[in-house]
């Protein structure tokens, strides 16, 4: 037998309104975060460098992380560690990369050989807010697009809200985390938000699959489903898991946010499918097809 | 079974391998399959692969900048007549009048009539409002309110923009630079640069500099008294037919860029020199000096100085030669027009060597709205190392999730070879198109390998349902539909993503090719395969 087997959940212990309840009550939460955060911060989630303006560099100096601040004009926004020896990222809302660079040239320790700036990235503020535009706009095409797919493929509107529904969720969800966390909105995790809307749809799309386009009893079918399902998430999750704890300790700041969005956003659509979804569905099939 | 039913039967894992032997030669064997001369050596040195690099894996800086700049389009000036006659000298009053108003050098304003007989008139500098610019316009007698006036400048002018980059990088003697446009969805355009090897600093100087050159005549002026002196523009850089590299002077200090003036400007420049007593009574009366970087106009007695001119800024000055005087003043230099602009150290001289080769900048770049991005080579190499490292703990990882649920081999293993194919063929794809790989394709490659994953899941969970698969038509109509959520859920990763390719947000766009090709080759391709391989290993039991 297999060491990680899908555990069969007694579905008919719980009424619709009690398996709807958890995740829309977690949901709900979520949503609240995000309004709280807006009304008091002005945007939902924290904005990273690409799109707020700002600078990180790259040093590489035998420079204690303590003493790293003092080398700059402007107090840095952080400075921190990467696995990388004597390597450290030190982020900036200035975007004069011209200055800062010279300033970690001139009061930095040089580590050997190894130039001191390893790496300079710098975006504008104006820049920034044309990528938040952009960022948005490709959101919600590929959120309508989606939409639109769940639609077409079936056709009917409980399912197809279903589908929809339980994406947004997907999405808010991890949203709210960032804030949370603290993890700035980045160009990786829009990445991983528009492949979280890709990969969340796929079980989505299996169970609805399932119980609504084959013969069969509803719970025998949910189950199968579950059981691929499950075993598509927790591979996706444990992938995304460890590429981004591996990334995070090496300094790879995109494969981070990446790895780590999707894991969040792939825990929440196990929550989705099977509560919120399977909900929906089951008084589709059991309740709304007759009315 | 006879070959043919044999071929018949097992197509698609024939059609895999044979993807995969192609990749693998597009891969590995030096020139690939299209073997293409065009890129040097030295760009694909001493890596194992044939696969490209692109900045954040390889080093290099990127800069993106808006040109800065107003454009006021489709104005009535007047000039163009009904039947499409252009009145040239109205044009230049207008020209005249706006850079009068504006107090703009004569390089930051241009006014032309447009291939369907608009005029447009831009200026290029940062410090003029919308409402000057009106004003301006209005001055010179054209309709124009500010409603009229857009940030940004002409189609034409960012081409020639990224033309004198282009030859700036190359005149710099850098191989693989490129210069380019990006636009933004609201019709916003950027010129983007992009040099390997190069740091920030370097290329900020290039971009920021204009690169206006100009040779100035100083002089005594008619007054007699001996410290008045007169400034006077005798050539401009369009006016240098043929530029050498920059070499050391001489005698003395300083380096000297060769020259040769065109034909229509030798003979002006020529009577110029002439008239004012450069090779006269001026010949070698030039005393000022340079601190290495800028010049001292302090000074007692009468000076006949040639001053060399980048962006404003004198960074030479020399006496006119003997030698070049006499031929000058004997009227045979014009059909030999050579002489030597100074500079006072080897990084000026190498500028204004690219200044002159490549022209200046028509606009110029708003530095302060940039984005930058740059990496040392030794770093990026890291992240190349780090990605390798980072992409086979996926698999690993993935492998050992799928082993422990299915604990069957002939499920799990080929499940496992089928999603390294996938990223296999992927990758040839991309050394045979020679895309240059950045980090985001590396998470473009890992996410191949969890939707891959999955939905082999999804085939090897349909067709072993209900028991093993006992014939033939149980395992296709099984496959069938297993395949119907495949198509479904690739079609919704392809429109979620589709967005990311299409628009340049950031380093993104490698990122969602990647993924949505991976999706396609997955879907046509390695999936297909693997369930003929799982019904061979189910069904001939």
């Amino acid at each position: 037998m297999a060491y990680f087997d899908v555990p069969e959940i007694d579905y008919t212990r719980y009424s619709n309104r009690q398996l709807a309840a958890v995740p829309l009550a977690v949901l709900a939460v979520a949503l609240l975060v995000l309004s709280g955060s807006f009304l008091v911060y002005g945007t939902p989630v924290p904005l990273g460098m690409d799109f707020a303006g700002g600078s990180e560099l790259t040093v590489q100096t035998t420079t204690p992380e303590g003493d790293i601040p003092a080398a700059f004009d402007e107090q840095p926004e952080s400075v921190t560690g990467t696995s990388g020896d004597n390597q450290y990222i030190v982020r900036f809302s200035s975007t004069d990369a011209q200055a800062l660079e010279d300033q970690a040239t001139d009061g930095l320790e040089s580590d050997g050989d190894a130039q001191i700036v390893q790496s300079v990235s710098s975006t504008s503020a104006s820049f920034g807010q044309q990528s938040q535009r952009t960022a948005m706009i490709g959101l919600a095409v590929a959120f309508v697009g989606m939409s639109a797919i769940a639609f077409l493929l079936f056709r009917t509107f409980v399912p197809s809200i279903a589908i929809v529904l339980s994406a947004f969720s997907d999405l808010v969800i991890p949203l709210a985390f960032m804030r949370l966390a603290g993890i700035p909105l980045s160009l990786g995790t829009v990445a991983g938000l528009l492949m979280l809307i890709g990969y969340s749809v796929d079980s989505d799309i299996l169970l609805n699959n399932h119980i609504l386009r084959r013969s069969g009893d509803f719970y025998e079918s949910t189950h199968r489903a579950m059981r691929t399902g499950v075993t598509m998430t927790v591979t996706s999750m444990a992938a995304m898991f460890v590429m981004g704890v591996a990334a995070y300790l090496l300094g790879i700041d995109l494969l981070a946010s990446i790895g780590i969005i999707l894991f969040v956003g792939l825990a929440t659509d196990l929550l989705n499918t099977y509560m919120l979804n399977l909900s929906l569905l089951r008084w589709y099939k059991f309740e709304g097809i007759r009315s | 079974m006879n070959p043919i039913d044999a071929i018949k039967n097992n197509w698609r894992v024939l059609l895999l391998v044979l993807f995969v032997g192609f990749s693998t030669v597009a891969l590995f064997i030096p020139g690939g399959i299209v073997a293409d001369d065009s890129l040097a050596d030295d760009s694909i040195d001493d890596s194992p692969t044939n696969l490209e690099f692109g900045l954040s894996l390889e080093g290099g800086t990127r800069m993106r900048a808006p040109v800065d700049g107003l454009t006021a389009e489709d104005i009535d000036t007047g000039a163009v007549s009904d039947d499409g006659q252009i009145d040239q000298d109205r044009l230049d009053e207008v020209d005249a009048t706006i850079r009068e108003e504006l107090d703009l050098d004569p390089a930051d304003s241009n006014i032309n009539v447009q291939e369907d007989g608009t005029v447009t008139a831009e200026v290029f500098d940062g410090n003029v409002t919308e409402a000057e610019f009106a004003a301006a316009l209005q001055a010179a007698d054209v309709d124009a309110t500010e409603d009229d006036i857009r940030p940004g400048v002409t189609q034409e002018t960012r081409d020639s923009i990224i033309e004198t980059l282009q030859s700036k990088i190359n005149a710099a003697g850098l191989s693989g630079g490129t210069a380019y446009e990006s636009s933004t969805l609201e019709g916003d355009h950027y010129i983007v640069v992009e040099v390997p090897n190069m740091g920030a600093s370097e290329l900020r100087e290039i971009l920021s500099d204009r690169g206006q050159v100009e040779v100035r005549a100083y002089y005594p002026d008619d007054s007699g008294n001996q410290t008045n002196q007169t400034n006077q523009t005798v050539l401009t850089g369009e006016d240098i037919a043929n530029v050498d590299p920059p070499e050391q002077r001489q005698r003395g200090s300083g380096y000297v860029v060769p020259v040769q003036v065109s034909e229509d400007a030798a003979p002006g420049f020529q009577q110029q020199m002439n008239d004012l007593g450069f090779t006269g009574e001026g010949q070698g009366r030039c005393n000022l000096r340079g601190d290495g970087e800028t010049i001292s106009f302090d000074h007692e007695n009468e000076q006949y100085c040639l001053l060399t001119v980048v962006d404003d800024e004198v960074v030479d000055a020399h006496s006119m030669g003997q030698s070049l005087a006499t031929s000058m003043s004997s009227g045979s230099w014009e059909s030999n027009p050579t002489f030597q602009m100074g500079a006072q150290n080897q990084q000026d001289a190498q500028s204004l060597s690219v200044n002159l080769r490549a022209g200046s900048l028509r606009a110029p770049l708003d530095m302060d709205n940039n984005q930058v991005y740059s990496i040392q080579p030794s770093h990026a190499d890291q992240f190349k190392q780090y990605s390798l490292l980072i992409g086979l703990l996926s698999v690993l990882t993935v492998s050992g999730v799928v082993y422990s649920r299915y604990t069957d081999t002939r499920v799990a293993l080929p499940m496992i070879l089928t999603a390294v194919a996938e990223v296999a063929i992927l990758l040839g794809f991309a050394a045979l198109i020679r895309m240059p790989l950045d980090l985001s394709h590396v998470a473009g490659f890992i996410a191949v390998v969890g939707t891959g994953v999955d939905d082999l899941v999804i085939i090897a969970d349909e067709v072993m349902d209900e028991g093993d698969v006992s014939s033939e038509r149980v395992f296709q109509s099984r496959f069938r539909k297993a395949f119907w959520v495949i198509g479904a859920a690739a079609a919704t990763t392809i429109i979620a993503l589709s967005p990311l390719a299409v628009m340049s947000l950031g380093d993104l766009q490698g990122f969602a090719i990647i993924t949505i090709l991976g999706v396609l080759i997955g879907v046509l391709i390695t999936r297909p395969a693997y369930g003929d391989i799982l019904r061979r290993l189910l069904t001939d039991r």
